[in-house]
């Protein structure tokens, strides 16, 4: 089931799937372009690195070309603060030739958290600079705010710490993003289960961004279709609207005149 | 000329500009971008751009990332 008629919209461009999908760990290239294909996600993930002469191989630029209908999304990791980062786009932007850039500052390797101040310096100046900004962010609901009226097509709240797996823990503070923002909300960082995907889709976030969760299973592609049934089931019941929570029994079944 | 490739030393016998450089080190053009000295030149000034003798050159190309 699609949702054609709810397409999300990033900067200027319509996308059909909502799940986003990283490209890093994957064991092979094959792998990954299996998961890509798998997941029908049309916005992937990539980072830069130095070019290395004795592993061509590394390059993706030559595989992921040959996906039709998918935006490449430069990413700005290695970058420890706001100048790193800006620069980091302009090659993203040069190689990618469009307009994406995931902004991700985190100079502390043990926790990977989001710089929350360089991020928005660096996200502020890209956005002024025609950039589709897409920056991933500590689950702060003012910074998040900030952040939009900054320019951003979107913010990416953290659900747990990069490749840890710990789920939705910051939902509550995600909840209060959604609830402000005029822009699309993506969940990116600390899913590990579709089912996850499907409650941050069922609390109001407009998209999902994976990449561990995928490339870390035992079978990355299965997974990949896995979350993007996710993600759907997710969506269309929020779309359907899910029912009044109540903290006694509401009986389904009539209750009086049996056998009087 | 002597440049700082990737924080590595790297002796350029080619004709000075970006465009030979990249050449040289047998990156691919459309799948590489640069900066020398910090600042990016863009793909479409690599044949013009000269390069001088200590110059750092950051060559680079994507890979997988989340």
């Amino acid at each position: 089931m699609k949702n054609e008629k709810q397409p999300l919209l990033l900067g200027n461009r319509e996308f059909h799937s909502r799940l986003i999908l990283g490209t890093g760990k994957f064991s092979d290239t094959k792998t990954m372009i299996q998961a890509i294909e798998a997941s029908g996600t049309e916005l992937v993930t990539v980072a830069l690195r130095r070019f290395n002469p004795d592993k061509p191989d590394d390059d993706l630029c030559t595989p992921l070309a040959e996906l039709k209908g998918v935006q490449l999304m430069p990413n700005t990791s290695g970058a420890m603060n706001a100048a790193e980062a800006v620069r980091a786009a302009q090659l993203g932007r040069e190689l990618s030739g469009s307009s994406f850039v995931k902004v991700e500052i985190h100079p502390n390797p043990h926790h990977l958290m989001p710089d929350p101040i360089e991020t928005y310096a660096a996200a502020k100046e890209l956005a002024a600079d025609g950039f589709t900004v897409l920056p991933y962010i500590p689950a702060d609901p003012v910074l998040a705010k900030k952040l939009e009226d900054a320019g951003c097509a979107a913010v990416m709240p953290l659900g747990a710490a990069i490749g840890s797996g710990g789920g939705l823990s910051t939902a509550d503070m995600i909840k209060l993003i959604i609830r402000d923002s005029t822009i699309p909300v993506i969940v990116d960082a600390g899913l590990r289960a579709p089912s996850e995907a499907a409650r941050a889709m069922e609390m109001g976030c407009d998209a999902v961004l994976v990449n561990s969760a995928v490339a870390a299973a035992a079978n990355p592609a299965g997974m990949a279709q896995a979350f993007a049934l996710g993600v759907e089931t997710g969506f269309a019941a929020r779309q359907a609207g899910l029912m009044p929570k109540s903290d006694i029994a509401v009986a389904s079944s009539p209750l009086t005149s049996f056998l009087n | 000329m002597k440049l700082q490739v990737n924080g590595k030393e790297h002796e350029h016998t080619g004709d000075g500009t970006v465009a030979a450089l990249v050449h040289e080190v047998g990156a691919t053009p459309e799948h590489t971008a640069l900066t020398v000295n910090g600042s990016v030149i863009p793909s479409a000034e690599w044949t013009q751009a000269k390069l001088n003798d200590g110059d750092q050159v950051e060559i680079l190309t994507f890979v997988g990332g989340g």
